[in-house]
């Protein structure tokens, strides 16, 4: 598979803090890569490094062949990159429906697209996320008074909305129902399948990423422990050691 | 069922409630209208009511960048006052200033294009500041400008000012602002239900979140603040041109900032209807309070701006969600929300799935 996104050598200093040490990391068109690691560990800075909302100290990001590493949050996203956020990032003032009306894929707006008023292909596409999501009953709620679990399944739906080339879910699980986390990693799936959507995930919920990657990145302290297909990785004492600690342990 | 019939009533009362507000604007409007040719009134009366627009129209636009868009602006009189002395330099025809002399029209329109293009270029800079350093930012801004219009005599007549040449058609004036108002209103309620309005919504709510969805939210903010600049601008080059005369002190005035920012809190920020709502009600009062308690006035005002921050924060307007509905129906929503979740729970427990 040809890649899609390819990191090299990424560093990622706050002070003395090295928060990512000279990970390299990639992903394949339609790869589901799982990016796990013990808290503190670096993953929500590489996703942070990875989407620009950060800069890198060194290091290289190219996105299909395009080089990213100077460019800024929404160019990287109107190329196909999207992501959801470990703390939840929806527009607590709008509609359910408005947030999903906004997660437009900007790139097709031009300057006399910002003047007009959602279209009817837009309204339709929302309309079928939402029901994909469950929660289309909730469009007219105000985002804001949504439960922890419906906000991260909106966020999931905006981060879908632009049609992207790769999705960033940051623990996207994390406070939702366990019934609707195996809906939710059915869905991944069926986008992954359908859309060609490759997605790269960072999870504390071991089977998710079990059940869901092909391939899953191990972090710790920043750097790059172990690499390869999830049932192997978990047979690796030194993850054992580094993610349940050293007795060893179930996945939470 | 019973959730559908509720959202239906929900959804009629928001409509009762937008459609109650759209016939209330219109029935001011024709009042207004009507207000040159009521008995009685006079060209002093006519004079308040123009500077009441005046303050109206520089209050929507600040809310365009300070409400809808989250950028808290404590210098936007700096284009008001910048629109006032291009026009007058321009108009001038006096001895200790520039004696340029062209007609009213163009001299307004290139006032507002140079705010508007210094809003531009200002802007550029100082909103890539977030938060207190922008509004300290654009103080800073307002108080340097007004300074180099003080000692930069030759073009601005110093600290003496400049005299227009007179044009006292009360009526005139008067009908062109409301005109100006109308359309500006219309224009920000037009603007709401636009993809741009979204957008600065959305970078007020939450702007990483906006730029990580795509929105280049420094263009966008440029744009809104730079056309904020331009609008505010032209109510200051009429201004210039209606009351005759400029100085540093009453073009370039903290208080008309001030009257904005009170005027949308008051009324409700980020709302279509509340800067004009909140700032003719602010304008009328201090007319009250400087009438009868002319030493106290200001302590007045000092007073009513805490009470609105305490117990109006989202101002009269904020009793309304931002599409009209009112604050029985948001309320309704919630309760259907809760019944909602409450059921889910019910189910997946009778189902024997219960979650943790």
């Amino acid at each position: 598979m040809a890649t899609l996104l390819e990191a090299r050598g990424l560093v990622k200093r706050f002070g003395g803090l090295t928060a990512v040490d000279g990970v390299d990391i990639s992903v394949a068109h339609g790869e589901i890569v799982g990016l796990i690691g013990p808290n503190g560990s670096g993953k929500t800075t590489l996703f942070d490094c990875l989407s620009r909302v950060i800069g890198i100290d060194s290091g290289s990001i190219e996105f299909e062949g395009t080089d990213i590493t100077r460019l800024r949050p929404h160019e990287v996203a109107r190329l196909g990159l999207s992501r959801t956020f470990q703390i939840i990032r929806v527009y607590r003032d709008l509609t359910v429906s408005e947030n999903m009306e906004l997660s437009i894929r900007w790139s097709s707006v031009g300057a006399a697209g910002l003047f007009r008023r959602t279209d009817r292909a837009t309204r339709r596409r929302v309309t079928d996320l939402l029901e994909f999501l469950q929660i289309a009953h909730c469009r007219h709620e105000r985002a804001g008074d949504l439960s922890g679990g419906q906000r991260r399944l909106l966020e999931i739906g905006m981060a879908l909305m632009s049609e992207p080339k790769l999705l960033l879910l940051d623990e996207s699980t994390s406070g939702v129902n366990p019934t609707l986390v195996t809906g939710i990693a059915d869905r991944l799936r069926a986008v992954n399948a359908e859309e060609g959507v490759a997605i790269l995930l960072v999870e504390h919920n071991v089977g998710f990423v079990v059940d869901l990657c092909e391939r899953v990145v191990v972090l710790d302290r920043g750097a790059k422990l172990a690499e390869g297909p999830p049932q192997r990785i978990m047979e690796i004492p030194a993850v054992i050691e580094a993610y349940f600690g050293a007795e060893g342990g179930g996945g939470e | 069922m019973n959730r559908v019939g509720l959202q239906d009533r929900s959804a009629a009362g928001s409509l009762r409630v937008g459609r109650v507000m759209r016939i209330a604007a219109v029935a001011i409007l024709i009042l207004l209208l009507c207000v040159p040719l009521l008995p009685g009134t006079n060209d002093a009366s006519l004079f308040t009511l123009t500077l009441m627009l005046t303050a109206v129209g520089v209050a929507v636009n600040w809310n365009l960048t300070g409400g809808f868009t989250g950028y808290v602006d404590f210098g936007h009189a700096v284009w008001f006052g910048i629109g006032a002395y291009t026009t007058a330099i321009l108009m001038s025809l006096q001895s200790n200033g520039p004696q340029i002399g062209w007609s009213a029209p163009p001299a307004i329109a290139l006032g507002a294009l140079v705010a508007g293009l210094l809003a531009a270029v200002i802007g550029r800079a100082t909103m890539r500041l977030k938060g207190p350093y922008f509004s300290i930012a654009m103080l800073g801004t307002f108080v340097a400008v007004r300074e180099i219009v003080r000692v930069w005599g030759g073009l601005t007549g110093g600290g003496v000012g400049l005299t227009l040449p007179p044009y006292l058609n009360r009526p005139l004036f008067y009908y062109l602002e409301l005109g100006l108002v109308a359309v500006l209103v219309a224009f920000t309620w037009w603007l709401r239900g636009t993809r741009l309005g979204a957008a600065l919504v959305a970078i007020r709510e939450d702007e990483i979140g906006a730029e990580m969805r795509g929105i280049d939210t420094t263009r966008l903010k440029v744009m809104v603040f730079s056309f904020a600049g331009f609008s505010t601008g032209l109510f200051g080059a009429l201004w210039a041109y209606q009351n005759t005369f400029v100085d540093p002190d009453i073009a370039f005035v903290e208080v008309r900032t001030v009257d904005a920012v009170m005027g949308t809190m008051l009324g409700g920020l980020g709302t279509v209807a509340g800067p004009v709502i909140g700032t003719a009600l602010l304008f009328w009062l201090r007319e009250l309070l400087w009438s009868h308690l002319l030493d106290y006035h200001l302590i007045a005002q000092g007073i009513l701006l805490i009470v609105i921050v305490l117990f109006l924060p989202r101002g009269i307007m904020g009793r309304f969600d931002s599409r009209g509905a009112s604050a029985m129906a948001i309320w309704r929503r919630r309760e259907r929300r809760r019944a909602s979740a409450c059921e889910h729970s019910t189910e997946t427990r009778r189902d024997g799935r219960g979650g943790s």
